[in-house]
């Protein structure tokens, strides 16, 4: 495989894996991700954003994972249906499933990562700037974020087979409202 | 391979003759190509190989070693290439 080729496929994948092969190799990121980010105290509390917390149980890091899975796939499913004419519910799933896969770059990351506490960030927010391993996992985090939001859009595109102003819209209007729905649900289910 | 579009003007290209090798025989008019004749030489393999695995988008999917959605959306690309063709 050329350069070029390696990136392409980095990007987009699913022209090649789809369907259940994807949610297998999605889930197993998932899970991964889920035990060294608990490791490493980075909560995926969102669908595309994390935090650092010192209480993090094995438990929660999975809710925290499961609720995204579950928000974003069930809404881009109902995207689908409004933008689409035929396609699979497990493609969908499953190429989101694997759209995770890069957070687990953020998840080994946070394991060499010393992040200043909330309160003294409250306090004093130059103090991030004290810790060179946090500013370093800050600057990671933001391509790491991007390639995840940029295979959801592959995921979505492939999936439904739609091109044009119409997947765009679809999609940033979907993200958002799935990012809203998994904070809403982690708020109820999980810190109350 | 069969040129579908006039090099001039990329108007569409109609058959107006053809000939039996065998007796030298012509026959002269003005005939329309047969409208998977008019898709990409790429397009025609896609439909042949579909045809050959049964119509069946997983075998398609295996064979090329591609996803069944991408298999699935370079069909409907076809199918729209060919509603286009017939209008």
């Amino acid at each position: 495989m050329k350069s070029k080729e390696i990136f392409s496929f980095m990007m987009n994948p699913f022209t090649r894996i789809a369907g259940w092969q994807a949610f297998g190799i999605g889930i197993l990121f998932v899970i991964v991700t889920g035990v060294i980010g608990t490791f490493g105290h980075v909560a995926f509390d969102g669908v595309i954003d994390m935090h650092f917390t010192r209480e993090l149980t094995l438990l929660n890091s999975f809710a925290y994972l499961a609720i995204d899975l579950l928000s974003v796939s069930f809404i881009m499913i109902i995207t689908g249906f409004i933008i689409s004419k035929s396609f699979r519910i497990i493609d969908i799933l499953g190429t989101m499933t694997l759209s995770r896969a890069p957070l687990i770059i953020l998840a080994f990351a946070g394991c060499f990562t010393v992040s200043p506490d909330i309160n003294e960030i409250m306090k004093d927010p130059y103090v991030v700037f004290q810790s060179v391993s946090f500013i370093i996992f800050s600057i990671l985090s933001f391509p790491v974020i991007i390639w995840s939001i940029i295979l959801m859009f592959n995921a979505l595109k492939i999936s439904c087979g739609v091109k044009g102003s119409k997947l765009g819209g679809a999609f940033i209007v979907a993200i958002l409202v799935s990012e809203i729905i998994s904070k809403i649900l982690i708020l109820k289910l999980i810190r109350l | 391979m069969l040129p579908t579009n006039c090099p001039g003007c990329h108007s569409q290209l109609k058959v107006k003759c053809l000939k039996c090798e065998n007796c030298e025989t012509e026959v002269s008019g003005l005939y329309d190509l047969p409208v998977l004749a008019l898709l990409t030489p790429e397009d025609q393999q896609f439909i042949l190989r579909f045809v050959i695995n049964s119509g069946s988008l997983k075998e398609m999917s295996s064979e090329l070693k591609l996803s069944y959605p991408t298999v699935r959306n370079m069909l409907n690309e076809i199918i729209n290439n060919i509603k286009a063709n017939e209008k």
